[in-house]
């Protein structure tokens, strides 16, 4: 398990430096540098590295819509015992719908999506979509495939519960005993 | 002096807040049986604590309840109006204590403290989270995150009114802040509030689901998996959202115009509602009979039109119930006017600010931000970092809107158009009984589903009311700026959790103080309630300590 997270790490990491020296102009940056401060980035080129996450909406004009996500919560989710580190950081993203026809689910409960280094252009407050602020991806490199993740059961929680309804169900008795003889 | 509560006292205030629970506990039944079909077996587990935690209370107030000195047996006991303002606010504290078990459990909150926070949050219909990495949360707690505004929205009171019902239930009903009896009887006033309420959940879900479906291209699962979710956040104002980035995540002007019209029908008070589909089914009745007679001619050979000669019904009659003169109550007015100079005001703001560039996109997240500001939902289209630089008129704008919220008895919290109506016209009575000369008669009247008369007693409770709004609002911004938050941001983010709203500019997170956790807690909680029965709980404790 220790080796296959420090191998997604490198991964990411390594992704992370390609984006760096890839297509020409494109400036490598995070989801939230573009939260905080989208306007900077407004209608240049952009490398982002992250996680596919939610649902892929194949929509009629051929384009795909889903949300990208650079945070901790790719490399060790909560479910694998991942550190808190805060809410989702996460953006929306356009690529053509080609470009998602081979992709692992994306990440949801018990399921990491794939990690992906997507470079487009950042679309400010788009005028032809209405001010919707989003990523247009043009190129797109698949840095780690999804993967499912094993949750084991947490017997003491059952063990509990079990326990509280048990007495939930003597005090349930006499209570209706008590009532009945009233 | 202060008169100690008698142990009957509090056996009718046990008996009452053990059904509650009992409720809630079926309620619960749902998320286990979500959990079951997803086969998500650690949330099951934390749901089924939770049940059993519902079940164990309820039954052992219950049981308390029959104590065998009481001299009071069962039937005969009812709840007098303070019984039912202290069961309400404590109705408010317990579920979502125990409600916020799975949270807990689930490994996504970092302290007990958020977990409250987020099922406060959640059934008080506010919206704000504190929840970590949402994005990988199980659905059937996501599930439940919803629920809780569905519970909250419609009112956990009302669902206990529906099974049980009672002498003296009424008062919990207007505990929980609303104050309109549709019908003659409280069950069949809880019945019509439900019947509504899940008509739209019928129509709404479906609306949304195939809009996902068809329009966004989402799986069939996940898209009534989306619109379930949203529905009952928008219809109930509440304000989650199943991903991170709220109604952002769409990308789609038309799934937004389709929440838009169920935050609206989620703003309008159950009378409101209640008249208007009492009125389409007037308006539509002469339709069905004249549809249903030529059908019926052209089986039988008769004149269709002689079978509509007892109906002297015309559209457009103003009916003697007031079913068409919605558009003359006053609240209806003043919730049309407020949302009008708020939604200028912002966009005004925006234009100045020049934050879009262009007039559609001015437009559009213009107004669906101050439409969820003004109905009290909390949704999102923009990231709180952008929000936090709507500032000047748009920032004053979306506070107004905020604060001021929706209509009386409906899901949408804030200071409520009619009291913003009795206001504005207690003071223009006032101005106008000045300038006119002495003696002079000033028309008190005002129409609300009928005439009525503004009496200064009426006025000044709308008043006091719409004070403690503005000294709670103001009792959060004071707390964040105690803790370094610009003036803005802090009232921003106060106004937002004590109106039940939900729009974040971002100083609500994991990170914040305890002490502003617990301060937007106690404004959620008590601004739901609107005061009184949070007055009176605390009153009721006062005087079983201090009184004799």
């Amino acid at each position: 398990m220790m080796r296959t997270r420090a191998v997604i790490a490198v991964v990411v990491m390594l992704g992370a430096v390609f984006a760096c020296s890839g297509p020409a102009q494109a400036v490598t940056v995070s989801t939230i540098e573009l939260l905080e401060d989208g306007e900077k980035f407004a209608g240049q080129e952009v490398t982002v590295v992250g996680e596919l996450v939610g649902d892929y909406g194949f929509r009629s004009d051929g384009s795909m819509w889903t949300q990208l996500n650079s945070d901790s919560y790719a490399i060790r989710p909560i479910v694998e015992g991942g550190p808190l580190r805060g809410s989702n950081v996460g953006i929306g993203i356009r690529m053509p719908a080609e470009f998602a026809s081979d992709l692992d689910p994306a990440g949801r409960y018990r399921l990491v999506g794939p990690v992906v280094s997507v470079t487009g252009i950042w679309r400010y407050h788009d005028a032809k979509r209405q001010g919707e602020t989003f990523l247009d991806v043009a190129s797109f490199t698949l840095q780690a495939p999804g993967r499912d993740l094993a949750e084991h059961p947490d017997w003491v929680v059952y063990g509990v519960a079990l326990v509280s309804a048990l007495i939930a169900g003597v005090v349930a008795f006499g209570y209706i005993r008590k009532r009945d003889t009233k | 002096m202060l008169i100690r509560p008698a142990a009957d006292d509090l056996r009718t205030i046990g008996s009452a807040l053990g059904r509650i629970l009992l409720v809630v506990a079926a309620a619960s039944l749902i998320p286990i049986g979500w959990a079951v079909a997803g086969q998500e077996w650690n949330p099951l587990g934390s749901f089924l604590l939770m049940l059993s935690v519902f079940v164990l209370v309820g039954v052992t107030l219950l049981r308390v309840s029959l104590a065998p000195r009481s001299k009071i047996s069962t039937d005969q006991r009812h709840l007098d109006w303070g019984h039912g303002m202290v069961v309400v606010a404590l109705t408010w504290l317990i579920v979502p204590l125990i409600g916020s078990i799975p949270f807990v459990l689930s490994g996504h909150y970092a302290s007990i403290v958020d977990a409250y926070f987020d099922a406060m949050s959640g059934l008080t219909t506010t919206g704000l989270a504190l929840v970590q990495d949402l994005d990988h949360l199980a659905s059937s707690l996501n599930f439940w995150r919803h629920l809780l505004h569905f519970l909250g929205g419609q009112g956990i009171i009302i669902a206990a009114l529906l099974l049980f019902g009672g002498r003296g239930m009424m008062t919990l009903y207007r505990g929980e802040g609303r104050d309109d009896q549709l019908l003659p009887s409280v069950r069949s006033t809880a019945r019509a509030i439900w019947a509504i309420a899940m008509i739209h959940l019928a129509v709404g879900v479906v609306a949304l689901g195939a809009v996902a479906w068809i329009v966004l291209g989402f799986s069939w699962q996940r898209s009534l998996f989306h619109g379930l979710m949203i529905f009952f956040a928008a219809f109930d104002t509440g304000g989650f959202a199943p991903q991170s980035t709220s109604l952002a995540y769409y990308h789609s002007a038309i799934f937004e115009s389709v929440t838009a019209v169920l935050m609206v029908a989620g703003a309008l008070s159950f009378a409101f509602h209640f008249r208007l589909w009492a009125g389409v089914n007037r308006a539509w009745k002469p339709a069905f009979a004249r549809f249903r007679a030529r059908v019926a001619a052209l089986f039988s050979r008769t004149d269709g039109e002689e079978a509509l000669s007892g109906d002297d019904w015309r559209p457009g009659d103003r009916r003697a119930d007031g079913s068409f003169s919605l558009f003359e109550n006053l609240e209806t007015r003043s919730i049309l006017a407020t949302f009008l100079a708020t939604m200028m005001f912002t966009m005004v703001g925006l234009a100045v600010l020049g934050i879009y560039t262009s007039v559609a996109g001015l437009s559009r997240q213009g107004f669906f931000q101050i439409l969820s500001a003004h109905t009290g939902t909390g949704f999102a289209t923009v990231p709180s970092a952008e929000l936090a630089r709507w500032t000047g008129l748009a920032f004053g704008g979306m506070a107004i809107a905020m604060a001021l919220g929706g209509m009386a008895s409906s899901t949408a919290g804030g200071v409520k158009a009619l009291r913003v109506g009795l206001t504005v016209r207690a003071i223009t009575d006032e101005v106008r009984n000045d300038l006119l000369p002495e003696g002079a008669l000033v028309d008190t009247g005002y129409y609300q589903f009928g005439r009525h008369r503004l009496t200064p007693e009426v006025a000044r409770s709308a008043m006091v009311v719409s004070l403690l709004f503005v000294a709670l609002f103001l009792l959060g911004t004071g707390v964040a700026i105690s803790y370094g938050v610009p003036l803005e941001q802090a009232l921003f983010e106060s106004v937002s959790a004590g109106a039940s709203v939900g729009l974040s500019v971002g100083v609500t997170s994991p990170a914040m103080p305890v002490v502003l956790k617990l301060t937007y807690i106690f404004q959620m909680y008590l601004g739901r309630l609107e005061f009184v029965a949070v007055f009176v709980l605390i009153g009721f404790v006062y005087s079983m300590v201090r009184g004799r």
